[in-house]
């Protein structure tokens, strides 16, 4: 069937007319002139479904008309984006950092805290002390899986244990009982 | 008109995915229950600490069972990869938490880790544990401000009232 396409840039018309001439001389040796000749087949052969072009084509193929012509599909800013513009979609309150309102100041050390964050400070503090504390605890254990099967208890500088820590590991750190590590 | 879904819809799945595999996320966890179980305090991020509090809770469930139970037993064995532990769950861990009903753990957030990929960390602590506490409970004094103004406040009140 006869495809007529009527385009408005001369380069893609061209681009087609090559490509209906390379179908016609590959397909159709007797179809020139534009009649239909009768499309029964001269001989059933098992072919492939399509016609390979051939390869000795001497016409420069992919280097020239595909840059030409592709760069025409290819999308490119038509104007320059005014800086009121760019400024509109750089300042859009979605791109803008947001602002956190959930600050506020720890009561014991004053240090600044997130409300759902535990105290950067405090936290450092209670950690090193229990750092301390686990090393007195290996000293004790001299080596690893010997884990006590009674619980701990750990008392500072010039402190009994109690009736209520009978039966416990008692673990003693050489310093005054810090003021936040309430005993009991 | 919506014609197709986000993708991250998880449909009521609760599980999260940590790690290479699932059998990966449960090595990950148990280690994670083993560490909890030996230190009574550990720091790791938000999202696996989370997920651990669940299968650590159980195993206290599992061990306040007795150490006789079978079922308890193998659970045990299962979860704690360091064998001398499991001495100090059913004798130490089960009698501690006995009177309790459940929440044997404590999940909070701490500042993010400061290294450079900033994760959300936590600190999971089992109650009863001998180290200081994280959180002190403050009691409301007299002494504060405000108090302070509403005993004027009140005083004033009494006084005023009468003449």
């Amino acid at each position: 069937a006869l495809v007529v396409v009527c385009s408005p840039l001369p380069r893609l018309r061209g681009l087609l007319q090559r490509c209906w001439g390379r179908l016609e001389r590959g397909l159709l040796p007797g179809f020139s002139g534009g009649q239909s000749p009768p499309w029964g087949p001269a001989l059933a052969v098992q072919a492939p479904a399509f016609v390979p072009e051939p390869v000795s084509d001497t016409r420069e193929r992919d280097e020239v008309p595909s840059l030409f012509e592709s760069i025409l599909w290819m999308a490119a800013p038509k104007k320059r984006r005014t800086i009121e513009v760019n400024r509109c979609r750089r300042r859009n309150p979605n791109k803008l950092i947001e602002v956190k309102r959930n600050i506020d100041v720890c009561p014991e050390c004053g240090n600044l805290k997130q409300k759902h964050v535990l105290c950067g400070y405090c936290y450092a503090k209670v950690k090193a002390e229990t750092r301390l504390i686990r090393m007195e605890i290996g000293k004790k254990e001299r080596g690893p899986f010997n884990t006590p099967t009674v619980e701990t208890v750990v008392l500072y500088d010039g402190e009994k244990p109690t009736e209520k820590d009978e039966g416990k590991r008692i673990i003693e750190r050489a310093r005054k009982r810090p003021s936040w590590f309430v005993q009991n | 008109m919506r014609l197709s879904v986000a993708a991250a819809i998880s449909h009521g799945r609760v599980q999260r995915r940590l790690g290479l595999n699932p059998r990966s996320r449960l090595d990950l966890l148990r280690n994670l229950v083993t560490a909890l179980v030996r230190h009574e305090r550990i720091e790791a991020p938000w999202a696996r600490a989370d997920e651990m509090r669940g299968y650590a809770e159980r195993l206290i469930e599992y061990a306040k069972l007795g150490d006789t139970d079978e079922r308890a037993m193998r659970m045990a064995n299962f979860w704690l990869t360091e064998k001398d532990l499991i001495h100090k769950l059913f004798k130490v861990l089960a009698p501690r938490f006995q009177p309790h009903p459940g929440s044997y753990t404590r999940l909070l957030q701490i500042p993010n880790r400061d290294s450079l990929d900033r994760a959300k960390m936590a600190v999971i602590e089992l109650k009863g544990n001998p180290f200081p506490p994280l959180i002190t409970p403050r009691r409301d004094t007299d002494k504060t401000l405000l108090n302070q103004l509403l005993k004027g406040y009140r005083e004033d009140m009494q006084q005023g009232t009468p003449v």
